[in-house]
């Protein structure tokens, strides 16, 4: 079982056959073959091994975003990354998110007349938040061509778009009031 | 700022109704909600296996031989099994359509009992990637996947059918040889004859009729595409079996388990949890995955999981209909006669094919073309060796639509007529006169958000935007499904309110949470029916589990009616719950309880109001123990009849590229009332993904000289993402009304119904030119224009 270790520093430079990947903030040390092997993708080893279930395994090909997480600011398809790739790098997935992540408010409080939900039966979600939390941190205020462009990559099979386009409107304006208020 | 819906005068409503988050927003949006995939993780279950089945490489293939000794020797695989092992040659033949999901049947109460084409595992396969001859159990998927691939299978390869009209020709290559001698499935008791209605004399009116128009329509098989791939676990390690899954029928799955393996109810235990999107998929939920993992678990003495990967998900897919309609009208636009024929392709299974071509029409015919003398309507479902066809949201219906709104496009153009006023003067319920109001409302509606008077031209006239593109609009009218009458065969639907001493509550109101919104609906029902005891629907806790040992019966997710028909049973169960709430406070208060009242949670006597207690005083009183009131009825039968809903869109077509921009869309819902305002709209805004899906991008290709399906993939099944989303507008309308305490009417089934046949109609609007076999791609449109 993969341990953790908090704290530990990334060094590169040594070689080792130990992966380390640092997942919501804490370092965790892998052996290659015993925790993760050679195939193994991002998305296998952290939902399956790891049980960070928030992100989802659809199509596993990279053509629906479900799988979407963090990897050093940017998101990525966690389904299209092997695991050891990922050594030595920063993965933020759903579960890393605070309580009171203005994102997550935003897709959860949407519900103003004209738009429906951001959410309905909630699979795609996940993906949804985590491809909105890399933007927003990239492009605060982006204009809705923007905020389509970089969620075009994600399926809502039922279809929750226009909820979700204005969940990042306002997901945009609770993060310019904390940072005034701040 | 869009405007929110104008509620029916003087409802009143304190909760239901509103605009407001889902009950599990918060839940979702953390990522905290757990489908069956989360749920059956090795970290839960470390002594777990992988099934997977052996899928047929060939169009249509019987096994002669089988070798399976590589697969066993491979270190890792702890079972396979094969088609000639008693486990699964006992079983009886079966489908995967016992039920549409309404209610509960037996084997021999099997909606298409005449249909029994599948076997859990057989040595005979009728389409490309039909599970067949053996199934493995490992340690890991790929072991398991290596396993299936070791497996030495000699074929008789047999000579196969993808198209019906070929399938229907003499000499045709027979898909069910050991069961029929034609590949058109023959008339049985649910769907009736071929003619399965013949109503006047449609011949002798089209002969005399002033006006005829005719003309085809072609749908396709889309597929329901849930990003939540089938899965399930099954534990039956001992002499209970239990299934972890998200089929969305926890109580069905309990009786399909029990009657196909003999286990007696309480020993089959089935737990459900949320779903992530449905779509129709689970309406044949008898699939033989669930009997093969539980056999394989049985065999190996530890629990099994089974998933589907995504490539297996296109397992399922909508009835793909081609239709015939012939109008026959007087010159005024009275519509005389109708005449609808269709041909199915229903694939390689029999599954519910014959409740989209016949089933559905026939419920549309009832409640749309009551007024109408001459109706005929003729079907024909077909077997081929292609992907089983069957229920996708709105069965049946999206497939007539599609004429229907042809026809009455056809019509009002050869009359010169307002296809509005066409609408208006023709259609309604037998128990209406005419004009039906919720009708006129919905096309008036949605005509003044369109633009309808300004945008509307004559065909082809559309006015010219960039040299090349011309605009066009459209619409689509359809009855609404289903109101509460309709839902009687669902049986007695129970749930129970448990109110805490503190005056909070626990609602077990049983469904299978698909993301229908339903779940919020009944809590909005619920605190409405409990505002008396000054509850609101933060004070409510809602169940999401369905577990069969402990759960109630729950309500299917189908027919988009679980929104309301269990708030309905709530608002009977208050009495119950104020009698005992009197009971409790008559020694407390000494007073009878017929001289006692509740407002706002506070009990008093009604003579002296300073004399009373509130709810949780009362209950902390006494011995701590929950009121609990388990109520169950059938659906009020009362024929109300059905409200109306509609699609407008605005199209832009570049005549130089083929290219179809949809500009707008109006959907329009008539509901009765609104349950859940937010949850309704999306909804309405959400049904629009999957109808312009369908109608320009969404398609499956097959090769056609292998029977191979080339795009069982999402990268190549084209579903529109943001990017392709046009403006949509929803409007909730509260014109009709069902009986009961709400009235309210399924409208989340229906909302993509009319998207194709809207969008189609704006097309010929915008350049003159019908295109009416979907998906409507580029090159269909420069075809039609005669620049390929």
């Amino acid at each position: 079982m993969p341990k953790s270790s908090k704290g530990t520093k990334k060094n590169v430079a040594t070689p080792s056959p130990d992966i380390k990947i640092k997942i919501n903030g804490t370092w965790h040390n892998f052996e290659l073959e015993r925790d993760i092997t050679p195939t193994m993708t991002l998305s296998y080893l952290l939902r399956e091994k790891l049980g960070y279930t928030g992100l989802k395994v659809s199509c596993d090909e990279g053509g629906c975003g479900a799988c979407t997480v963090i990897m050093d600011g940017k998101s990525v398809l966690s389904c299209m990354i092997l695991a050891v790739e990922t050594n030595g790098h920063e993965i933020l997935t759903i579960e890393g998110l605070a309580k009171d992540d203005p994102i997550v408010e935003a897709f959860a409080e949407q519900c103003e007349p004209g738009y429906g939900t951001a959410l309905q039966c909630g699979i795609c979600t996940p993906g949804f938040v985590m491809s909105t939390r890399a933007l927003l941190d990239e492009n605060p205020v982006p204009t809705m061509a923007e905020v389509k462009e970089a969620l075009s990559g994600h399926i809502c099979r039922c279809g929750c778009y226009a909820g979700i386009a204005q969940a990042v409107t306002h997901a945009s304006e609770k993060i310019a009031k904390k940072g005034e208020a701040s | 700022m869009k405007q929110p819906y104008t509620p029916r005068p003087n409802s009143n409503r304190k909760f239901v109704g509103g605009y407001r988050p889902r009950i599990d927003a918060w839940e979702k949006a953390r990522g905290k909600v757990e489908y069956a995939d989360d749920i059956t993780i090795k970290t839960r279950f470390p002594d777990m296996l992988y099934a997977k089945v052996l899928r047929s490489p060939h169009a249509h293939a019987r096994i002669k031989n089988i070798d399976v000794s590589r697969a066993e020797q491979l270190p890792g695989v702890v079972a396979v099994m094969t088609y000639k092992d008693p486990e699964f040659t006992s079983f009886r033949p079966t489908n995967a359509g016992w039920t549409d999901g309404v209610d509960t049947v037996s084997y021999d109460k099997k909606m298409w009992a005449d249909f029994n084409d599948r076997r859990v595992l057989g040595d005979y396969a009728c389409w490309v990637t039909d599970e067949v001859g053996a199934v493995v159990a490992a340690e890991s998927e790929e072991i398991a996947d290596e396993a299936i691939r070791l497996i030495n299978v000699q074929w008789e390869v047999l000579p196969f059918v993808l198209d019906p009209i070929d399938a229907m020709k003499p000499g045709a290559p027979l898909i069910h040889p050991d069961m029929t001698q034609t590949n058109v499935l023959p008339p049985e008791k649910m769907g009736g004859e071929d003619v399965f209605l013949d109503k006047g004399d449609v011949d002798a009116d089209f002969a005399k009729a002033e006006v005829v128009v005719d003309g085809t329509s072609i749908h396709h098989n889309a597929t329901q595409a849930s990003l939540d791939n089938w899965c399930c676990l099954v534990d039956w390690t001992d002499e209970k079996l239990t299934l972890y899954s998200n089929s969305y029928e926890a109580d069905q799955s309990r009786m399909h388990i029990s009657e196909m393996l003999g286990l007696p109810l309480h020993k089959v235990n089935v737990i459900s949890s949320y779903v992530g999107g449905q779509f129709g998929r689970g309406d044949t939920g008898e699939q033989p995955f669930f009997l093969f993992t539980a056999v394989l678990s049985k065999k190996t003495g530890r629990p099994v999981k089974f998933k589907h990967t995504r490539r297996e998900s296109f397992h399922d897919s909508r009835q793909p209909a081609i239709y015939y309609g012939k109008v026959g009208a007087k010159k005024d636009g009275t519509i005389t006669s109708m005449y609808f024929k269709s041909i199915g392709n229903t694939g390689a299974y029999a599954d519910h094919s014959i409740f989209a071509l016949k089933f559905a029409p026939l419920e549309i015919s009832e409640v749309s073309f009551a007024h109408i003398p001459n109706v005929k309507l003729e079907s024909y479902a077909v077997y081929t060796n292609k992907l089983p066809a069957c229920m996708m949201r709105g069965v049946g219906n999206s497939q007539f639509n599609l004429i229907f709104g042809h026809m009455v496009d056809l019509l009002a153009e050869k009359l010169d007529m307002d296809p509005i006023d066409l609408c208006i003067k023709n259609f309604g319920h037998e128990w209406e006169t005419l004009p039906n109001k919720s009708l006129v409302e919905v096309l008036n509606q949605g005509a003044e958000k369109i633009g309808w008077r300004e945008k509307r031209n004559k065909p082809g006239q559309g006015l010219i935007y960039d040299k090349t593109k011309r605009r066009g609009v459209g619409f689509s009218l359809h009855p609404a499904w289903h109101a509460e009458w309709q839902e009687v065969r669902r049986g007695h639907i129970p749930i129970s309110i448990t109110l805490n001493p503190d005056g909070t509550v626990i609602l077990n109101a049983p469904t299978v949470e698909t993301g229908t919104g339903s779940n919020t609906c009944n809590v909005l029902g619920c605190s409405e029916s409990l505002s008396f005891l000054g509850i609101t629907p933060e004070m409510i806790h809602w169940n999401h589990v369905v577990n069969t040992d402990t759960s109630l019966k729950d309500c299917v997710q189908t027919d988009s009616a679980v929104s309301y028909l269990q708030s309905e049973v709530i608002a009977t169960a208050v009495e119950e719950i104020k009698r005992e709430i009197f009971e409790r406070a008559e020694p407390v208060l000494k007073t009878k309880a017929k001289d006692m009242d509740i407002v706002d949670g506070r009990i008093f006597v009604k003579k002296n109001p300073d004399q009373g207690l509130t709810i949780k005083e009362l209950l902390f009183q006494g011995d701590l123990v929950p009121i609990v009131v388990t109520r169950s009825r059938l659906a009020n039968a009362e024929k109300t009849g059905v409200p109306y809903f509609a699609n407008f869109a605005e199209v832009e077509v570049d005549t130089d590229t083929g290219k179809i921009d949809v500009l707008n869309l109006v959907v329009i819902n008539d509901c009765g009332t609104v349950m859940f305002a937010s949850g309704a709209e999306a909804q309405q805004v959400g049904g629009q993904v999957m109808g312009m899906g369908e109608a320009l991008t969404e398609e499956i290709i097959y090769d056609e000289l292998t029977g191979v399906p080339l795009n069982f993939n999402f990268i190549d099944y084209k579903i529109p993402t943001m990017a392709d989303m046009p403006e949509i507008d929803p409007i909730l309308l509260e014109i009709w009304k069902g009986a009961g305490e709400y009235g309210a009417c399924g409208i989340g089934e229906g909302t993509l119904t009319c998207t194709p046949r809207a969008i189609m109609n704006a097309i010929y609007n915008a350049i003159g030119i019908r295109i009416n076999d979907i998906p409507i791609k580029p090159e269909k449109i420069l075809r039609a224009l005669g620049k390929v």
